[in-house]
């Protein structure tokens, strides 16, 4: 089944460029996911210092109110479609088969498949650029703003931008399907459900979201370039289309999405805490079924992005969206605890797991003000939503990314990442974040729409966006020690050792990086710890450990 | 791990002490450099709240926020406290060789932090579902009804009569229709202590009506036809508060601003008098409803003088030319003429460049309209052309 990840020209670790290329194995597919990645998150990221410029002071000062719509309308794709939910697919590719101690994912040539529709999506919104009028629609491409009529979106640009995002969208539903596969066929012997490490339970949620999701979108895309393109009229009430089904159907993806988008970043949380505080994950099962409620209650809060627009029944989503914050609540009050008594060592996984709480405490607590309709109505669409959205997704998310960076750089690479350089980032890259996205609160609140280049000297917003601004260009130093930490990393630094962390779980017992068929032999799992088990005399030694037949036969 | 044990036996004790002394340290900063700390201070306590309400509705929404905002910064304070607390306590100390405990979970602490977390979300979904139906209710008579349209990129607001109704009788014909969006002369001009029914309309795309002052916002849909109600206070009469559409409608999203003024009953009374007066004995006709294809005026009294009139017909968000020359030192006149139905034109002539300085802006024409200018004499040069509301709408005026 595996055998066309371990074809034999696979020897080592580091080979070619035509061995990455044309490689099936998880673990190189994982880390092109996550260069790919972070490239375009320095490219949404330059896209984002482009806006902060832009509003640091009332008045035009260096771009047009067009580009504008077209710096943040691609920065939000770019950090959504191309960073935020790959690099978690990415993360997600290098551990899940390392995790569940299986040679590769169920299906490596689709796996490859999903990684290089990503580049081709992200080339597509490149070209974008060029074609006289990049998208500008907002990256919900709401219509009728989006369909190609005067002042809305002439152009092929818009069009690439559909196709650029149906692309995107294949890579997740096959990536779903191969998680999912994977996970539920491939589990080592003694790898129970409930013996999964928590970052797979939440790649197999996202996943569940993504495949029933996902096509939702597909199909409202595809609507909106037929609207566009051979004068349909799904979304265009010019002629007799409606423009709220269209918000119905890209939310009901969308806000999924948000889950898609953080979920897996709580399962690199729920693996740094337990590691770097010497206890075990407190509540596994309660964390496992909060996971799933998210996942469940995900799909009936899509229109909560909807409350102004008069076509809602509001109670419903409002109280399902205060609901989330149930299960939501219930995992902090795990990680915490999970913390509670523990012995913490403040590495800079942990400091950036950290950083994760905290910020997405505030995140969670942000968003329930908007769960209040009439709130809502206040603060809906200003500067209060790209506050709240920003401590979710970067808070959230991109603080665990970096946590699961400097956690499994070493499983990657067999460096180990600078401690100082990563306390230097963390330290600038809090800062910067909490100055650009804290004021912004009080920008909402103050009535400053969001999405708009440019605003009255007068407003009494000039000292808030001026900090806010300065904040962009912090995190974007942040940027600097973290790329040069990798650089000098990779070149000369420390040998990791198969277990740098003293680590609960399985990628950790096999060599850093492992081998093209990952594990030589597995420890007994008999707990969500196979290697705590191991280290400490509850288990038997590795050697006498079942191989798993798949793994055995491709030696 | 060999980073674990190196740290002294800083207590947490030590990290209060620095916490205060950076909160020491900022107050003594802020003095220096010319603060009042207390006014520093309570401007950020205000800015953790929204304006203050000039509607009844809005008063409403003002006490669900203080409700949610108590709430929320309770939460806050302990459960980012208790991250605090643990991180500084629990730390790995010098000669924690031992491991901790280790504890798997405890069922009563899941069940508690379930069932709390679940009665406040619980209390917050009752209370705002209560100001909801307070903040959403329509009366069956209002004492005014008004229209907000918002079109590519200009709003215009029209009073409507009482039997408007935007199923049985959405033609009918407006009483006043203001087309400045701001200034004293412009906007949106409501009596306070009255029930105000507001509809909202749109020809091309979404944009929303949003007044930070009202607390509220709702979209206004190509295709359908929102409202809200509400009651502005009385005492804000003679307020102007500002507005401004906040759902990206295009380029020119962040130019729809718009005035409301607020004026007290008696004096509105008066203010709508007049403006219907004037309206109708202005000799040209009045502009046409967004909404209406009944019939497009005709070109009006303006009979073409003697030099002969440039022509400039505006269709599909764009002039039929690029280039317009006119004779130096004399008036001349344009006819304009607006082909796109439902949206705002106009034209400005700057000198130049659009940057320059601005000799000439004609009124703001909703289409299908036509409209004569009068130019003022020019002297000879090259001037730029354009329309204001859609700036991309330019071309060359030729003076010689």
């Amino acid at each position: 089944m595996a055998t066309t990840a371990l074809h034999p020209a696979a020897r080592t670790y580091r080979s070619t460029l035509y061995e990455w290329v044309t490689t099936t194995d998880h673990k190189k597919i994982g880390v092109m996911y996550l260069i790919n990645s972070f490239i375009f998150f320095f490219i949404g990221g330059l896209l984002a210092l482009g806006v902060r410029s832009e509003l640091a002071q009332p008045g035009l000062q260096f771009v047009t109110d067009q580009v504008y719509n077209e710096l943040f309308t691609m920065h939000a794709t770019f950090m959504i479609f191309l960073f935020i939910i790959p690099i978690l697919a990415g993360f997600g590719n290098f551990i899940v088969p390392l995790h569940i101690g299986a040679p590769d994912v169920a299906f490596p040539r689709i796996n490859a498949l999903s990684l290089w529709l990503l580049p081709m999506a992200g080339l597509l919104l490149l070209l974008s650029f060029f074609t006289g009028q990049a998208p500008a629609a907002g990256w919900t491409s709401y219509s009728p703003l989006a369909q190609d009529r005067p002042l809305g979106s002439v152009g092929p640009g818009q069009d690439l931008w559909i196709v650029a995002v149906v692309l995107v969208g294949t890579s997740s539903i096959l990536g779903a399907v191969n998680f999912l596969v994977t996970i539920f066929k491939m589990r080592a012997p003694g790898m129970t459900l409930f013996r999964m490490p928590i970052m797979v339970w939440t790649v197999l949620v996202t996943s569940v979201l993504g495949l029933l999701a996902t096509p939702v979108l597909t199909s409202a895309l595809i609507m909106l370039f037929i609207d566009r393109n051979f004068g349909g009229a799904f979304f265009d009430p010019r002629n007799g289309g409606d423009a709220i089904l269209y918000q119905n159907v890209f939310w009901f993806y969308s806000h999924p999405a948000v889950y898609i988008m953080v979920l897996p970043a709580m399962g690199i949380i729920s693996e740094v805490l337990p590691v770097f505080s010497r206890k075990p994950l407190f509540g596994y099962k309660a964390f496992v079924f909060a996971t799933a409620a998210i996942g469940a209650l995900g799909f009936s809060v899509w229109a909560h992005h909807m409350f102004t627009t008069g076509a809602v029944y509001l109670p419903f989503f409002s109280l399902m969206t205060f609901l989330i914050a149930v299960p939501t609540g219930v995992k902090m009050f795990n990680w915490i605890f999970t913390m509670w008594r523990g012995q913490l060592v403040l590495s800079t996984p942990l400091l950036f797991a950290l950083g994760f709480l905290s910020m997405f405490l505030i995140g969670g607590i942000n968003g329930a003000f908007s769960a209040a309709v009439p709130v809502d109505f206040a603060l809906h669409d200003t500067y209060w939503v790209v506050a709240h959205l920003h401590y979710v997704l970067f808070g959230g998310s991109v603080f665990g990314v970096m946590a699961g960076l400097y956690y499994w750089f070493p499983k990657m690479t067999g460096r180990m990442l600078s401690e100082g350089l990563g306390k230097i980032q963390f330290v600038l890259m809090f800062i910067g974040f909490n100055l650009t996205f804290f004021p912004m609160h009080q920008l909402g609140l103050a009535g400053m729409p969001r999405r708009i280049a440019d605003y009255s000297s007068t407003a009494g917003w000039n000292d808030l966006n001026l900090l806010a601004t300065i904040g962009g260009f912090t995190i974007a130093a942040s940027m600097i020690p973290l790329l040069w930490n990798i650089f000098v990393s990779l070149r000369s630094g420390k040998p990791a050792g198969d277990d740098p962390w003293e680590g609960n779980t399985l990628e950790w017992a096999t060599t850093s990086p492992p081998p093209p068929y990952n594990f030589d032999h597995l420890p007994e799992i008999r707990s969500e710890r196979p290697l705590f088990d191991q280290r400490h005399g509850h288990a038997a030694p590795a050697a006498t450990a079942v191989i798993p037949q798949s793994a055995s036969t491709s030696h | 791990m060999a980073s674990s044990p190196r740290t002294g036996r800083s207590s947490p004790a030590l990290f209060a002490v620095v916490i205060g002394a950076v909160l020491i340290l900022g107050v003594i900063a802020m003095v220096v450099l010319g603060f009042d700390p207390l006014r520093v201070s309570q401007g950020v306590i205000s800015s953790f709240f929204p304006p203050q309400a000039v509607t009844d509705r809005g008063e409403h929404i003002r006490q669900l926020y203080d409700l949610v905002f108590g709430i929320a910064v309770v939460i806050f304070f302990v459960v980012e406290g208790l991250i605090i607390w643990t991180v500084v306590r629990y730390r790995r100390k010098p000669g924690d060789d031992e491991l901790p405990p280790q504890t798997h979970g405890n069922a009563v602490a899941e069940v508690v932090w379930t069932v709390v977390p679940t009665l406040i979300v619980a209390v917050l979904f009752v209370a705002s579902w209560l100001t909801l139906n307070t903040v959403d209710a329509a009366s069956a008579q209002p004492q005014m009804k008004v229209r907000a349209t918002a079109a590519q990129f200009l709003w215009s607001f029209q009073y409507l009569p009482n039997d408007y109704d935007p199923v049985t009788n959405k033609d009918a014909k407006p009483l006043l229709e203001i087309t400045e969006p701001e200034g004293p002369d412009g906007g949106l001009t409501l009596p306070v202590g009255r029930t105000i029914h507001l509809y909202l309309q749109s020809p091309d795309v979404i944009h929303a009506f949003y007044v930070p002052q009202f607390l509220f916002k709702r979209d206004v849909v190509p295709g359908r036809i929102n409202s809200f109600e509400f009651t502005i206070k009385d005492e804000d009469a003679g307020g102007t508060f500002h507005g401004q559409c906040a759902e990206l409608c295009g380029e020119g999203h962040n130019k729809m601003h718009f005035d409301v003024h607020a004026l007290a009953g008696a004096d509105f009374d008066t203010w709508l008098q007049q403006k219907i007066a004037a309206a109708n004995a202005s000799p040209s006709p009045p502009p046409p409803q967004p909404s209406g294809s009944a019939g497009s005026p005709p070109p009006g009294a303006s009979a073409p003088p003697a030099a002969a009139p440039l022509s400039l017909v505006a269709k599909d968000i764009a002039f039929d030319t690029a280039a317009l020359t006119a004779p130096a030192n004399t008036p001349f006149q344009i006819q304009f003429d607006n082909q796109d139905a439902s949206i705002p034109h106009d034209v400005a002539i700057h000198e130049g460049s659009q940057s320059g300085a601005e000799v000439f802006k004609g009124d703001v024409v909703t289409g299908p309209a036509q409209k004569t200018y009068d130019v003022p004499p020019l002297k000879a040069g090259s001037y730029a052309f354009f329309c204001t509301i859609h700036p991309n709408m330019a071309g060359t005026l030729t003076v010689q």
